[in-house]
Parts: structure tokens; C-alpha cells; sequence
């Protein structure tokens, strides 16, 4: 008789990644009894919601906001007790007109219904409708958004339940918001905004909205989606950013820590992960890069698909249609990061001295053209030369982000492609981007050059190496409509089980995708739970 | 007083003269009015300069529903579709990517290109054979209301749904992508061959304001790769006598089931008594009555041009006021007298019997349409050529010739409007950037008709000239055509119904709204 030493394995769940996401995994599942594990990559946990001292002193957070954080996390993780801070900036969004004049949106209706009527009576008139009609909209996604996606070719019983829930809430929505949905999600955001307004820096102030981190433009199909789905757990009202905290998103992902922890989850940083390893055609385990191999029943990978599927696995263990279907993903990241760390704060030609209006976030976003322009760059291969520039000052409020007195500006610009027509990324382009970023913002704040005393540049090729991303999709693969519910990350492979054993896929490039802090980690969490109940 | 007539069909286009004609087969008495002298709306054959004929506007056929042609015996009216067999793309470095009727040949072809697309092109041509096979169906039927609890749409979506189902996973998710992807992205995952890809792509852009990367125009692709599948004919044919004479094919047939069509009829007012038709108001006053009238018009010219204020719910109005029209193209006919010689395969070849599309790469449509974005026309625009009189010797005096150019992009909203002089301009443009791969063709050029959109709306009132009365993007299909539960032909007005291209299932010369508008009021659906 052939014997075989059959190990325990050692943990119940490995995470890999110890993002937003594979941080509520693991508490999930910890909470759950499992024994867990946490493999980190880099020294710090948090993934893209980590702080990053950027110059002695000066801090930066790769993310502007946290997402939005769902119901039902919040309330299976507890967060009121994490000790979590929510800053409730107002304006929420500043925008030069490119006039001298700027549009101011808060989260107050009526205000923001007074600021617009500047540009135009129309639609500030038109304001509390719409904005109730995008509330109504972005609710019924949230509504899909807090359970596995829909399938729709769903033939047992058991699937179609959920379903047939879905469409319930969807009648609910009323006949007419229930076409509104439909119509609304395959248009292009510049046709949705056209519908009901007119004035150009309204509608580039909302039209960002759409078109954040894919590469396409305001006038793409789509971005109507990517404009709702950006709303999800917002307040009426409140667009352009989501919760913010104090601390910056550090905070949540260092209470995500200090949570999971405490329910028994052992994590591991600077432990990068070499391979998942597969016996049997089942996953086992993780091999570090020290070579150091640890043993598991399950292993969820909160990292990006392709990485997960494509790096960590043997291309063996996969079909080849599978794989191609992987490689087919767009991830295409679109955004870069330049940091400034600043000896004051400049002063910005028609605001305040005391930068009382950019508690929330500054945008240089005017018009639809202007961002439509701003992406044919992109198209070829080339950084946008007026790009879209979403700017925040986080030490106006939280001093901790900079020394006494100092600031720190945080800027996002899009559009930047990953992949460079006639060239890489390197150190003289990274450079260049960064002085024609400052260069713009100098046009409306003309001191800013001078009160410079580091910079930091970030493009998506950093993305990649630093965080892991690939082609810097912060994502973890575009959100675009074939790219969403139940063709993420791919289809046939949407409820977070990949086709070989024992492996899950629970970061932002599964369902409900990016944006939506740590959903895709719990609902992953739950269907490892659920198939070990079914097993 | 008794009427003369039980049903009146406004517009002799070819979807108005579908549905007459299956009107009168059911016994009806029917009135076709058109405004023109001539029938057709955009499918049209005119002699604009003595001795060539061109078919104006649309150019060329694929889609007409083969049990259209069966049910109206259309070839014994007339009717009579010769093969368009090839495409050529010319390149920039004076080569060009061909696609022949043959398939061998045409897989040489490809290879010479890419051993690899060579490879991947049967399995996607078999995939878009069978989503387009899938959507087929879904084209045949007329659209559920998905708010609506009546049997019959419940009925509908079931079996919508049992249909996507029968499809399989692999080939719904697929018709999904199809259904939201750019072409360019959904191309790449196919083909390196840039000429391949842009030529491929170049009939998802048709008709529409998308760029080949904007998602949405995948389907477009889709939608035009629908007429291959019928078996009535293959791929592309070209009417014989140009597209006019499958209009009269689709007329004489009305005709002969006794329906009666007067031309020079412009219809002011559809005529409402007690809160149901009674029949129309002619623009000079004379009124005919009819308690059933079809508008083959556009959703804007059915709902807001026809009818007085008053007669539709806010909801309606507000939807057609939303829905996007926004021509992108134009159309440049040449009388030639002698053939366009091209760079890359010199002299009278088979090629000038085809297709000729100028769509030299991916970059090149999309900046295209980069120019159209901002309201200008396309400096150098995507081109789909043919020479009709190569196929159809009548079309043009002997030894002479005559040349479509369908042209993209040329955008009804041009900053500061259309004029005669950018009119030219336009035409100019077109005509440089054809000479760049067939040198002779400037002074061979005998006469030139140049049409913009607003030519287009002008001519044969489709609003803001858009080729397929409303763009074919996903928010303005099926049951979201022209609106949400007004997709079934039917309006709130008691007696009142549409039967154009700005409903189920969109344009192309198709003849399916027509006809199942027809089914709709016979109560046949």
C-alpha cells in the first residue's frame, strides 16, 4: 500500500494583498472562525489606501477618498467602533470657469442649486431633479452592488432567486426610473448631461465624474455608467468624492488592520508571493519569494486578475480560452499622481487666502471639450497637454499630512497612459510631467512654482511597480459596461471562484469592482463560507 | 360620409411602401402620400446630370428581409440584386488589403497581411455568424414593454429571455460585449492587422457619432453584419438600376395589391377627431380621411411636426426631444468619364466592382472622427466607394462611369452651419483624399453632387440627416425605440402609428419596421 503523509494544512484562508479588500476578507472570515493568514507584499499594509511619506514630514495618500463603504459591511465589520472619522468638506468641488469665475458644489442642494444659477437660472432650476434622478439611479445600483452579480442565464432555483429579488427592487424603483436605468447606463455621460443642463463648467464639473480612471472620454458610451456607479453611497447631491477620512485613507485601512488583527488574522508584510501553489489541481498554498511555502485550504487573492491568473499560477492549470480571456481584460490605467510638498499654502487668484474653499477637492475641468480634448491625447498614445486635474490640499484638514505651518497638495491628473507612443516611462518623462502639471496649476494659483520644496511624481508605470497594479489600473481593470456584474473579471467567472480549486479572486477587479471599498473582499469572503457549508 | 380609404401611409419610403403593401395584401384600401415626384425617401435613383443616374443617397442593399422579398414577390416587380463581391482597402505604403468573394483567396490575401488574423478570421466570422443569428430573432419580433404586467409582454420577455438562454453562456457573454464594446477594442482581441481591424470597424461607425473606439459601436458592426446570414443574397448587393429601383420594386407590388400612391402629396397635419385619427390635412388644405395612419416620418416629424400640441404625454414629447439624430455623414456622386485608376492595383480590375473603402487604419477613422467632435468635417475622412455603373452598365452613358462615395464624418452641427462654400470645401476634401490613392480621379470628374447632412434633411426630411432616422446606440434600441412603451409601433394617439427606421428594429433598407408595424395594426403580432 503506497502511504502519503497528508500535512494539515496550516491555515484555513490565505489572503494575498493586504488591501481594503483582502483586509475585510480576512476579518470576514476570521469573524467566521477561520484561521487566516495575510500576505503583504510591501512594509505596509493598505495597498492604494496607504499614506506615503513622500519628503520628511510630508504625507500623501495615493487615493483621493476611500470609496464608498457599503451598508453592509460597515454593519457585519462594526465600523462606528473603528474609531474612523468621516471629514465632511464643503464646497465639495471647486472649478474654474476659465473666466476668473468658479463653480461651487456642495453637499447642500440648495446651495449648490444658488451657485450654479451664476452660470445659469436653467439649471439651477433643473438641479433638485436631477439630482435626485442620479440618487435614485445610483440607489438601485448600490442594490446590486451588495450581492454577487446577477446571472443571468441563471437556470436552477437556487440562482434565480436572487435574481428574480433584483428585479423586485427594480420595479420598485417605479416604471419610470426603471427605463431611465436602462437608457441611462449605455450612454455616453456628455449625452446624459446635455439632456439637462447647459452650462460648460457644470457639466464638466459632473462630466469627470464619468470618465475617472478608464481611458476613454465624456462622450464614450458607457460613462453614464461610470458616473452612477462613482455616486454609489453618496449622499443626494454629492458628487465628485466620496467618504473621506480623517487621516486620509490610511486610517481605514490601518483600522481594517487593527480589526482583523484582533480577531486572530496573523499578517505578514514584505512577504511577497511568488506563486499559489497546486496539487491535485487544487490550490494548497502560497510560495513566498523568500521561498518559504505556507499551506492552506483556500486562497483568496485580493490582488488584480492578471497578476493572480497569469503571474501567480501555471499557465498549465488553466484553460487556454481562460487565459486569453484574461489577457483580453483592459486594465489601461489612466492616471497619474504628482505630490508637492509645499512651505505654504499658495494663494489661488479669486479665493480665499485661507484656502476656505479647498477643504474639498479643486478641478480643472471646465468643459465637456475640455475633457473630450483632454482624452484624444490619450487615444495616441500621449499625456493629455490639458489634462484634467483634480487637486486636494488633505493638510487644510488634517495638519498631521505636513509639518507645522507646511501643506501638501495632492493631485490627480488624467489623462496619462501606461503605455507611451515611441517610449517608457522613466525618470526624464516622469520629470516632465511634473513640471507641466505645476506649470498648469500655476495659471491659477502663480505662486505655487515658488513654495515647491519636493515633488513627487507617480505614473502608472510606478503603479505597476510599486503597487502591483498592472498597467497602473487602480481598478484593477477598466469599469466599463462589458467589464462589470457578470462579465467581471471575467464571464463564466464572476462569483469570485476561478477554475481551479480552492482559489478565489476578491479584489477590485472582481464584482462589484473598484470604488466600492472592500464589497469585492466580502462578498468573496462569503462565497468561500457558502462552499465550505455546501462541501 | 364614408371614407375612402381605411388606411394612409405617410411617406413613400421604402419602410412606408413596405407597409402599405402588406396593408392592402390584408385587404385594406391604402393611401401612400409623398411629398417628392419621386418614391423612395433616401432610397432613391435620380438623373442629376444627363445621362448618369446615381442612387443619391443610400447605395447600397444587404438587409432587406428576405420574407419581404418572398411575401411581396419583389424580384416579379422588379427587383434584381447583383453582387457586390469585394472590398479593397488601399494602404499608405501602396499595397492594400483585399477581401474577395472566395474564401481560399481571401484567406491568401490575409495571410500575405497577418499568418495569424489569417488564422483567427474563420473563427470570427462563425462567431459573428452566430450572434448575428442571435440577434436575428430578436429583429423579427416586435419589442415587450419591460414595465408593462400584460400577458403579452410578459409572454415577450419570456421569451426573450428563453432565447438569450438557449444561446449558452459563451455566446450570450460574447453578443454582451458585442453589445457594449468599442469595435476597435472588440476587434483587437481578434486581429493585428491594422487595415484589417479598421476596415472591419469601419461599418460600426456607420451612421452614427461614435469614433471605432467609443463603445457602442460594436453593435453597429453587428448590425451590418446581419444582412450575410439571410441567403437571399450574399453579403452586399447593389440594386440594378440603383437603390431607387428597389423602391419601385417595393411600390409596384403595393400597387399591384391594389394600394394607390400619389407622389407631390406633402402631408401638413395628421387629423384628430373626437381623440382618434380621422385622417390627414395635405399642406394645401385638402383633407382625406382614414381612421388608420401610418407615419413612415422620424420619431421627430411623427410626434412633434404632425400631430398639434397637446396630443402626447409630456414623457413622450420630453423622449423624442432627447432622442440623438446627429448625422455624421454625407455623400459626394461623380460622373466620371473615364475609371479611377488606384496606385495599388493599377488599371480595371475586379476591385472596381467591389468596395472600395478608405479606412487605411485605426488611427486614421478615429481622427476622423476627432474632427467631427469639434464640428468640423473630416479633413480626411473614412470613405466607402463604389462604381455602380461597373456592375450595372446602365447607370452611365457607354465608357463613362459613375462613383458613390458615402463619406464619414461630416457632422450635421458644423460650427457656424453649413454653407454652399463649405459645402465644396467638403467636397474638396473628399475628392484630395481619394486622389491620394487614385491620382486620375480630379480630372476625370464630369460632374460632382455633393450632399451634406443638412442637404440630407432637406431633400428628404430626415431630421438633422441622420441615415437610419435616429442613431442605432444601445439606449435607443428595442424597446427604447423611438421610446419606452411607445416601441410597438402604436402612439397615444387612437389610430396613429409609425412604421420608420426610427423604430424597432433601426435602419439600413430593411423594410422590418415597415412590415411589422403592418402586423402590429393587422393584429397579427
Amino acid at each position: 500500500m503506497r502511504t502519503e503523509t497528508i500535512m494539515a494544512p496550516t491555515f484555513d484562508t490565505i489572503v494575498i494583498g493586504a488591501g481594503v479588500n483582502g483586509l475585510v476578507a480576512a476579518a470576514t472570515l476570521a469573524k467566521a472562525g477561520q484561521r487566516v493568514l495575510v500576505a503583504e507584499q510591501r512594509a505596509l499594509a493598505g495597498g492604494t489606501a496607504a499614506s506615503n511619506e513622500f519628503a520628511p514630514g510630508f504625507r500623501a495618500d495615493l487615493l483621493h477618498d476611500v470609496g464608498a463603504i457599503q451598508a453592509l459591511i460597515a454593519q457585519e465589520l462594526e465600523f462606528s467602533g473603528l474609531g474612523l472619522h468621516e471629514v465632511r468638506a464643503d464646497p465639495l468641488v471647486v472649478t474654474p470657469d476659465g473666466t476668473g469665475k468658479f463653480l461651487f458644489l456642495s453637499r447642500d442642494i440648495a446651495k449648490s442649486a444658488e451657485a450654479i444659477r451664476k452660470f445659469s437660472s436653467k439649471d439651477a432650476e433643473r438641479w433638485p431633479a436631477f439630482v435626485a434622478r442620479m440618487h435614485r439611479l445610483a440607489g438601485f445600483l448600490d442594490v446590486l452592488y451588495s450581492a454577487p452579480a446577477p446571472d443571468l442565464l441563471a437556470s436552477s432555483v437556487r440562482e434565480l432567486l436572487p435574481l428574480l429579488k433584483v428585479g423586485r427592487k427594480l420595479r420598485g424603483l417605479g416604471k419610470t426610473d426603471m427605463i431611465e436605468l436602462l437608457r441611462t447606463l449605455p450612454m455616453s455621460v456628455s449625452e446624459l448631461l446635455d439632456d439637462w443642463f447647459e452650462s460648460d463648467v457644470l457639466k464638466g464639473t459632473l462630466g469627470a465624474q464619468g470618465i475617472a480612471h478608464i481611458t476613454q472620454g465624456p462622450r464614450s458610451g458607457g460613462t453614464a455608467f461610470v458616473f452612477l456607479h462613482n455616486h454609489v453611497g453618496n449622499d443626494a447631491g454629492a458628487f465628485r468624492g466620496r467618504t473621506r477620512m480623517k487621516g486620509g485613507v490610511q486610517s481605514l485601512s490601518s483600522a481594517l488592520v487593527n480589526l482583523a488583527k484582533g480577531l486572530g488574522v496573523q499578517l505578514r508584510t514584505d512577504a511577497a508571493v511568488s506563486r499559489i501553489l497546486v496539487r491535485h489541481e487544487r490550490a494548497v498554498g502560497i510560495a513566498l519569494r523568500s521561498g518559504e511555502e505556507i499551506t492552506a485550504s483556500t486562497v483568496l487573492s485580493a490582488v488584480d486578475p492578471r497578476r493572480t491568473l497569469c503571474d501567480l499560477v501555471d499557465a498549465s492549470e488553466f484553460e487556454p480560452e481562460f487565459l486569453q480571456a484574461v489577457r483580453n481584460i483592459k486594465f489601461r490605467g489612466s492616471v497619474a499622481k504628482v505630490h508637492l510638498a509645499l512651505d505654504r499654502l499658495p494663494a489661488f487668484t479669486g479665493l480665499s487666502n485661507d484656502g476656505a474653499e479647498l477643504g474639498g477637492v479643486f478641478s480643472v475641468s471646465p468643459s465637456l471639450d475640455y475633457l473630450e480634448r483632454a482624452y484624444d491625447h490619450v487615444k495616441y498614445g500621449r499625456v493629455s497637454t490639458a489634462p484634467w486635474l483634480e487637486v486636494m490640499v488633505p493638510s487644510l484638514v488634517d495638519p498631521s499630512f505636513a509639518p507645522a505651518g507646511k501643506h501638501v497638495m495632492s493631485i490627480q491628473v488624467q489623462y496619462v497612459p501606461y503605455r507611451l507612443r515611441g517610449g517608457t516611462w522613466d525618470a526624464a518623462r516622469s520629470a516632465s510631467l511634473g513640471d507641466a502639471v505645476v506649470a498648469l496649476l500655476a495659471q491659477y494659483a502663480p505662486d505655487l512654482p515658488n513654495v515647491v520644496r519636493h515633488r513627487e511624481v507617480i505614473t502608472p508605470s510606478d503603479l505597476e511597480q510599486k503597487y502591483g497594479l498592472t498597467e497602473g489600473s487602480l481598478n484593477h481593470g477598466e469599469l466599463t459596461l462589458d467589464q462589470i456584474l457578470f462579465m467581471r473579471p471575467i464571464p463564466g467567472s464572476a462569483r469570485y471562484r476561478m477554475p481551479l480549486d480552492g482559489l478565489y479572486l476578491g479584489g477590485s477587479g472582481a464584482h462589484p469592482g473598484g470604488g466600492i471599498a472592500g464589497t469585492p473582499g466580502y462578498l468573496a469572503a462569503r462565497q468561500i463560507m457558502a462552499d465550505r457549508k455546501r462541501a | 360620409m364614408a371614407n375612402a380609404y381605411d388606411a394612409i401611409v405617410i411617406g413613400g419610403g421604402h419602410n412606408g411602401l413596405v407597409n402599405a403593401a402588406y396593408l392592402a395584401r390584408a385587404g385594406k384600401r391604402v393611401l401612400v402620400l409623398e411629398r417628392r415626384h419621386l418614391l423612395g425617401g433616401a432610397a432613391v435613383t435620380e438623373e442629376i446630370y444627363p445621362g448618369f443616374k446615381f442612387s443619391v443617397f443610400s447605395y447600397v442593399v444587404s438587409l432587406l428581409r428576405p420574407e419581404i422579398i418572398r411575401d411581396l414577390e419583389l424580384p416579379r416587380h422588379g427587383l434584381h440584386i447583383l453582387p457586390l463581391e469585394s472590398t479593397i482597402t488601399p494602404l499608405d505604403n501602396g499595397d492594400y488589403l483585399g477581401s474577395w468573394g472566395d474564401h481560399d483567396k481571401n484567406r491568401q490575401e490575409l495571410y500575405r497581411h497577418s499568418p495569424r488574423d489569417a488564422e483567427a478570421y474563420d473563427l470570427f466570422g462563425r462567431l459573428m455568424q452566430h450572434m448575428a443569428m442571435a440577434v436575428k430573432p430578436i429583429l423579427g419580433m416586435i419589442p415587450p414593454d419591460p414595465t408593462s404586467l400584460s400577458p403579452r409582454d410578459l409572454l415577450g420577455l419570456l421569451k426573450v429571455g428563453k432565447h438569450f438562454q438557449s444561446l449558452g453562456a459563451e455566446r450570450f457573454h460574447a453578443l454582451f460585449k458585442l453589445m457594449t464594446m468599442s469595435s476597435a477594442d472588440y476587434l483587437d482581441e481578434w486581429f493585428e492587422f491594422d487595415a484589417l481591424k479598421a476596415t472591419k470597424s469601419a461599418s460600426g461607425i456607420i451612421g452614427t457619432f461614435l469614433g471605432p473606439r467609443s463603445p457602442g459601436s460594436a453593435y453597429v458592426l453587428l448590425h451590418h453584419y446581419m444582412g450575410e446570414i439571410d441567403g437571399a443574397f450574399r453579403a452586399w448587393g447593389f440594386a440594378k438600376g440603383g437603390t431607387g429601383a428597389i423602391s419601385n420594386a417595393i411600390g409596384n407590388a403595393a400597387r399591384a395589391l391594389g394600394a394607390t400612391i400619389r407622389t407631390e402629396a406633402t402631408v401638413a397635419k395628421v387629423l384628430i377627431k373626437h381623440g382618434r385619427t380621422a385622417g390627414v390635412v395635405l399642406e394645401n388644405g385638402d383633407e382625406i380621411l382614414a381612421p388608420i395612419v401610418v407615419s413612415g416620418l422620424d420619431p421627430r416629424r411623427t410626434f412633434l411636426d404632425l400631430l398639434e400640441p397637446g396630443h402626447l404625454p409630456d414623457e413622450l414629447v420630453d423622449a423624442v426631444k432627447r432622442f440623438k439624430f446627429r448625422g455624421s455623414s454625407g455623400k459626394v456622386n461623380l460622373a466620371l468619364s473615364e475609371l479611377p485608376n488606384f496606385t495599388c492595383l493599377p488599371g480595371e480590375g475586379a476591385h472596381l466592382r467591389g468596395a472600395i473603402s478608405i479606412s487605411p487604419s485605426l488611427e486614421y477613422l478615429e481622427r476622423a472622427y476627432d474632427d467631427a467632435k469639434y464640428g468640423d468635417f473630416s479633413r480626411n475622412p473614412y470613405m466607402d466607394i463604389i462604381i455602380p455603373s461597373m456592375i450595372d452598365p446602365g447607370m452611365a452613358p457607354a465608357g463613362k462611369h459613375v462613383m458613390s462615395i458615402f463619406v464619414q464624418y461630416a457632422p450635421y452641427h458644423l460650427t457656424g452651419g453649413w454653407t454652399d462654400a463649405k459645402r465644396e470645401a467638403f467636397g474638396d476634401a473628399v475628392v484630395n483624399t481619394v486622389a491620394k490613392y487614385a491620382p486620375n480621379l480630379p480630372k476625370a470628374i464630369l460632374y460632382r453632387q455633393v450632399i451634406t447632412p443638412l442637404d440630407i434633411e432637406n431633400i428628404t426630411g430626415l431630421t438633422e440627416g441622420n441615415i437610419f432616422q435616429g442613431e442605432l446606440a444601445l439606449h435607443q434600441l428595442f424597446f427604447l425605440r423611438p421610446a419606452s412603451a411607445w416601441a410597438k409601433y402604436r402612439t397615444p394617439v387612437r389610430g396613429y402609428y409609425q412604421c420608420g427606421a426610427g423604430t424597432h428594429p433601426g435602419g439600413g433598407i430593411m423594410g422590418a419596421s415597415g412590415r411589422l408595424a403592418a402586423l402590429e395594426i393587422l393584429g397579427h403580432a
